[in-house]
């Protein structure tokens, strides 16, 4: 299912007027997926993370 | 002949440059009909610059161990006067009024420029299946692809059509040849080469190197190209260590060299798995310590370089692309297409884990001294295969042939594609040296020792 880290790319392809052959369509959804795996390696203690900080657990704030 | 035994032969007066010039071209004349290595042949110029290398000599002026000795320039680098292709139609009428860095240097150590070779359109690609100047064929099999992009630098070299020459690797584009052409071929740390006046293809995976017969041919290429160019901006400003090897016997006593368990070995083909290991096995001979451990996931670190590549080849291309789409043969138009729809969340993320990746490799490498892994799962494909066969598995054949090389273009570490042998077919097989940054002289070491034990730097039979 497309997410916004695991994108349709072909529905992405056809928005930009480009056609893809199933094979590089295939390469994009293997790099994509490979990537979100990935996502867990990064260092979200890095700036800004480490100061700016959201707990999801906490109702949402109101300006 | 090496550049090592010419330049040895024109100081003893044996031969002139003009004589070895005639020789490449010679052979050029002969073999290019059928081998298409290269797109612009320099006689003329070539032999009036070897012209000026023997009267150079003869007044006493020696330049250095590349004076007078013939070498090809992959059409990527500009050269001042002489007709820049890429290997593309886009730039088919290119006539640059400056010689890229790497000319220049090497011009200026006196080398004899005999032409530009032929490549992958654009660098971008494996095979040299050039839609607009026809294959390069592989002088081990003129049906098999020589790999790429450098496929006509490998070509030129390995038939002593040039005796050195010059490369550009993105994603293993110096290595893949070298390995499939039975030739060496050094990828050095990035920012040791400057990259001025070379057409990009990824502005952070792109590195220049030598390709020559020999290991220690290619060092003394490197010497010769290395070096602090202000006007690359990823050019870095250190000292270029003597690189060149010592002759004969090496020992590797005290070198630890580490063979991975995990993704190298894994998915290659038995002949190249055996080349790989007697080279090990030779390496522990001469006094080596091997060490056998865990790398970082390679098909993690080819997403990374992929994703890497893919944005930042299609920046490179935009203002051509825009203008001249259909110059552009079909693959190189996929990949740039694909590029494109890349978000730059994924490109940014993926420079992040590059750094993370690097510190990890950087850690490996502070407990052994070099990998010794090979250059490609398999030996050369046929010329139009799709896809390659390897332990019962089918895998496209561009990302088979990259699949041992790309990631380490994203990590900028040194690598040397060096001979291994033959397989049952007769084909060559290449292993690599991967190492820490800027420690070419080290990698240079380590294979000349096994070259030198092994006796693998060899032309293909039919041009001996």
């Amino acid at each position: 299912m497309p997410s916004l880290f695991l994108p349709d790319w072909k529905a992405l392809a056809e928005a930009h007027r480009v056609e893809l052959p199933e094979a590089a369509l295939e390469r994009l959804r293997d790099i994509s997926r490979t990537l979100l795996g990935l996502r867990g390696m990064l260092d979200w203690g890095e700036e800004p993370a480490a100061i700016f900080r959201v707990d999801a657990s906490e109702p949402e704030p109101h300006p | 002949m090496t550049i090592a035994e010419a330049a040895a032969a024109l100081r003893r007066r044996e031969i002139s440059s003009v004589e070895l010039t005639l020789d490449c071209l010679a052979r050029i004349e002969k073999w290019n009909p059928e081998l298409n290595a290269f797109l612009t042949v320099t006689a003329e110029t070539a032999l009036e610059q070897a012209r000026a290398a023997d009267a150079e000599f003869a007044s006493g002026l020696d330049r250095g161990p590349l004076h007078g000795i013939p070498i090809a320039h992959k059409d990527l680098f500009c050269t001042r006067g002489v007709r820049t292709t890429g290997g593309s139609k886009t730039f088919a009428g290119f006539i640059p009024e400056f010689d890229a860095a790497v000319v220049e240097r090497l011009r200026n150590a006196g080398a004899v420029m005999v032409g530009k070779t032929n490549l992958h359109e654009h660098a971008y690609g494996i095979t040299s299946e050039n839609p607009h100047y026809g294959p390069v064929r592989n002088p081990w099999d003129p049906a098999r692809s020589p790999g790429g992009s450098s496929g006509g630098s490998a070509v030129a070299v390995a038939t002593g059509m040039a005796l050195g020459a010059t490369g550009t690797d993105t994603g293993g584009s110096i290595r893949v040849p070298a390995s499939w052409c039975g030739i060496t071929g050094l990828k050095p740390t990035f920012g040791r080469v400057s990259k001025f006046g070379v057409l990009p293809l990824g502005y952070t995976l792109d590195h220049m190197g030598p390709m020559a017969l020999t290991v220690r041919d290619t060092a003394l290429l490197f010497e010769a190209m290395a070096g602090h160019d202000p006007r690359d901006s990823s050019s870095v400003d250190r000292p270029v260590p003597h690189c060149l090897p010592p002759e004969g016997a090496i020992s590797l006593k005290g070198v630890r060299i580490g063979l991975p368990r995990n993704f190298f070995f894994e998915r290659i083909e038995r002949d190249v798995d055996a080349a790989v290991y007697f080279m090990a096995y030779t390496a522990e001979d001469l006094g080596a310590e091997l060490e056998r451990m865990r790398v970082p996931d390679g098909d993690q670190l080819n997403a990374l370089a992929h994703t890497t590549l893919l944005v930042e080849a299609a920046a490179v291309h935009e203002p051509y692309y825009r203008k001249r789409r259909s110059t552009y043969g079909e693959d190189v138009r996929t990949l740039l297409d694909m590029g494109r729809l890349i978000p730059a969340v994924d490109y940014v993320q993926a420079q992040r884990l590059r750094r993370r990746i690097l510190g990890v490799f950087l850690d490996i490498l502070k407990k052994v001294d070099a990998l010794l892994v090979p250059a490609t799962p398999m030996t050369a494909p046929l010329l139009g295969q799709k896809e390659v066969e390897i332990r019962g598995q089918m895998e496209d054949t561009r990302l088979a042939a990259t699949r041992l090389t790309r990631g380490i273009n994203l990590l900028g570490l040194p690598a040397l594609s060096l001979p291994a042998g033959l397989s049952s077919a007769g084909l060559p097989v290449g292993c690599q040296l991967i190492g820490r940054p800027w420690e070419e002289p080290l990698l240079l070491r380590i294979g000349a020792a096994l070259e030198a034990r092994t006796g693998f730097a060899r032309r293909p039979p039919r041009f001996a």
